[in-house]
């Protein structure tokens, strides 16, 4: 069976790779600077992500498939996103409040109105 | 390739010699002794969950009244005695028979292939749902009694324990649940591999068994959907457990957020359970009615638009929970709209039917119970997915009577159904006809008089979730609560008339007719295999000359014609 000498990645030195950029992004967050943890935690997770799917996911040997795959998990997260952000993006809806939010809303309210006086 | 193919060439390791009990009956890889595993552990679920039932629809007509066999009802009791009914009888009886047990004994059998592609995946797709079962059987056991959130699990109810009493029982749930999830997501990478890549010589697109393609639109639609609750489900664990808020309004969480992640999934998971059930009905009414199947294309299609339609429709399960109102309008017409490819396949069932030679053997009666009681499910869905009509029915017992005349046809109709028609190549025994209809007019009767009485309620206002309804005058009328003992007296015969069910199986499968290769003459290539076939099924895989419902072929001796017979 040609797919048994099919070549295939090194996954220790893959996985070292991961564990190496996991020791990065929980470093990043501990900078405490909000820009740097943002891109260490997405931006990495980014990285990782491509590393798994390239490497070990076996995605070469279905290759037809991947972008239809691909094309419905994108269509469904946005239909999903679409379909609830009107509720869950809210501070209140029209049975419900997010206490939580309102007060937020109000401190921010405060804070703007004593930095403009 | 030019040499033939044959069983024991292609299937390798698990082929050979002579097994012991635990090598075939317990680690198989046969997907035939996996998707017997999956029905047994259905239906021992299935008792459990009936029992559930038999419980507290006790305590609803005989408020406050020992049970007999189980004892006083309590309100937590009664809490999760509901939920874990629910529970178990969709995932835990309707998942398993109707997905992983016909999915695995029939798919490799219906497209000519000798197992599944990975065999070993499959073994550990039904271990991981066994433990699934074990710890949610474990958490009925545990400090505060099984989960008692409702099957649905909305938070904050299921994400506090000051608010459900069930501490332990609730992470246990979740855990079992995820569990489950996991192994029908194996098992579904499985069936969809072996019915595009191991179909016999021959065997195209059109040609494959309706069941099959049904079960495997089922899977995609199952994978497709399950990620965003699995995703929920680990971030409930986390509200329970170590503190975090993403369903807490009090501390910036969104307890409608989790009902968006559940009905992504859970909406879409009832057709998950509904396309088999037709697949099988489907497969059943043409062999009976010596007919080939109207417009297969058709059918197929309306399968593909259900399953794209499905995923539009979840938030009808919101309408009242107070989502956008211009959502709402949305959400209003795609429910409407997936009713359309439903309806359609029932008509196309009713239009195969029409001018058939039809033999009502117990299958057959129960295929056609299948749809007559299946519409009148949807068309009771009909009224609660217009949100203006939802608001007056929302969480009313014309809720629970709605989709138990989905539920029911499908997870128990749907079983027997198929059960009754496979019997003889699972088990190479004949199930006694006499028995047989016994169960079936004891089963289908009182069904309809547990749960028309629960419509007439629910369209009086009767609340779903109401442990005793002496506290409350409005809905304790001595007609409303007549109803009830009438709805919990039928439920009674129906449980016993299962053990007419459990006595045909065993005295079938120990003093039965012995069934032959093909009892009904029907075309598909499980009939063609040895009843029951053997490991890697046949000698010689088959090859296959044309579709599976040539029935009543004009000008042909014989009234059917099997897929692999040449021309």
């Amino acid at each position: 069976m040609s797919e048994e000498h099919m070549h295939h990645p090194n996954y220790l030195k893959i996985w070292a790779m991961l564990v190496g950029l996991l020791v990065v992004s929980v470093a990043g967050a501990m900078v405490g600077i909000r820009v740097v943890t943002l891109i260490t935690a997405f931006g990495v997770a980014c990285v990782q992500a491509y590393l798994v799917a390239k490497n070990c996911m076996h995605i070469g040997a279905a290759r037809r498939f991947v972008p239809y795959l691909v094309a419905t998990a994108l269509v469904l997260m946005l239909l999903f996103f679409s379909g609830a952000a009107p509720d869950v993006m809210k501070p209140a809806g029209v049975n419900w409040v997010k206490p939580a939010w309102q007060e937020a809303a109000v401190e921010h309210d405060v804070s703007l109105h004593e930095a403009r006086h | 390739m030019a040499e033939t193919l044959t069983a024991a060439s292609s299937h390798g390791e698990h082929a050979h010699g002579e097994m012991s009990f635990w090598s075939k009956y317990v680690f198989s890889t046969d997907h035939k002794v996996v998707g017997l595993q999956y029905m047994f552990t259905g239906i021992f679920m299935g008792l459990i969950g009936g029992f559930m039932a038999y419980a507290f629809r006790m305590q609803l007509a005989f408020p406050g009244v020992e049970v007999p066999g189980y004892g006083l009802v309590s309100p937590v009791d009664y809490n999760a005695l509901v939920t874990n009914h629910g529970t178990i009888m969709i995932f835990w009886v309707a998942m398993p028979v109707l997905v992983a047990a016909f999915g695995n004994y029939l798919i490799p059998l219906m497209v000519g292939a000798d197992d599944m592609v990975f065999p070993r995946l499959n073994r550990l797709s039904y271990q991981v749902f066994l433990l699934s079962a074990i710890v949610l059987i474990c958490s009925f056991f545990v400090e505060g009694g099984g989960f008692g959130g409702a099957w649905t699990a909305y938070p904050p109810l299921s994400a506090q324990s000051q608010y459900n009493l069930t501490p332990l029982g609730s992470s246990l749930w979740l855990v079992a649940v995820g569990l489950e999830f996991v192994a029908f997501l194996i098992g579904g990478i499985n069936f969809i591999t072996t019915a595009m890549n191991s179909r016999a010589p021959g065997m195209k697109a059109y040609d494959i068994p309706m069941i099959v393609w049904m079960i495997v639109v089922a899977s995609i639609m199952f994978m497709a959907s399950v990620g965003p609750l699995l995703a929920g489900a680990v971030m409930l664990f986390m509200d329970q457990n170590i503190g975090t808020a993403f369903f807490d309004p009090d501390r910036g969480g969104d307890p409608i957020l989790w009902q968006h992640l559940f009905w992504f999934f859970g909406h879409p998971e009832v057709y998950v359970v509904l396309l088999p059930a037709t697949g099988l009905v489907a497969d059943i009414i043409t062999v009976f009615s010596r007919k080939k199947l109207f417009a297969y294309r058709t059918v197929l299609y309306t399968v593909f638009a259900t399953g794209v339609l499905s995923f539009t429709v979840w938030a009808h399960h919101q309408f009242v929970a107070g989502i956008d109102p211009r959502m709402a309008h949305v959400f209003t017409v795609t429910t409407l709209l997936i009713s359309i490819p439903i309806a359609e396949m029932m008509f196309v069932y009713i239009a195969t039917l029409y001018g058939g030679s039809i033999t009502l053997t117990t299958p057959m009666l129960w295929a056609l119970a299948f749809i007559a009681e299946f519409l009148i499910g949807g068309v009771t869905g009909v009224f609660l997915g217009a949100s203006g009509a939802d608001i007056y029915f929302h969480d009313t017992y014309f809720v629970l009577a709605h989709f138990h005349y989905t539920f029911f046809p499908i997870a128990i109709i749907g079983f027997y159904a198929g059960i009754s028609f496979w019997f003889p190549k699972m088990f190479g025994k004949m199930m006694n006809e006499t028995l047989g209809k016994i169960h079936f007019w004891g089963t289908v009767i009182p069904f309809n008089l547990i749960f028309i009485p629960l419509f007439v309620l629910g369209a009086s206002g009767q609340h779903r979730r109401i442990y005793d309804f002496s506290h409350f005058p409005n809905l304790s009328a001595p007609w409303q609560q007549d109803l009830r003992i009438l709805a919990t007296s039928a439920l009674l015969v129906m449980l016993a008339f299962q053990s007419v069910f459990l006595v045909n199986f065993v005295w079938s499968l120990w003093k039965g007719r012995k069934a032959g290769k093909n009892p009904w003459k029907s075309n598909t290539l499980e009939w063609t295999a040895e009843s029951p076939p053997p490991h890697g099924n046949w000698s010689e895989l088959p090859t296959v000359y044309r579709g599976p419902y040539e029935y009543g072929v004009p000008g042909r001796d014989s009234d059917y014609w099997p897929q692999n017979e040449p021309n």
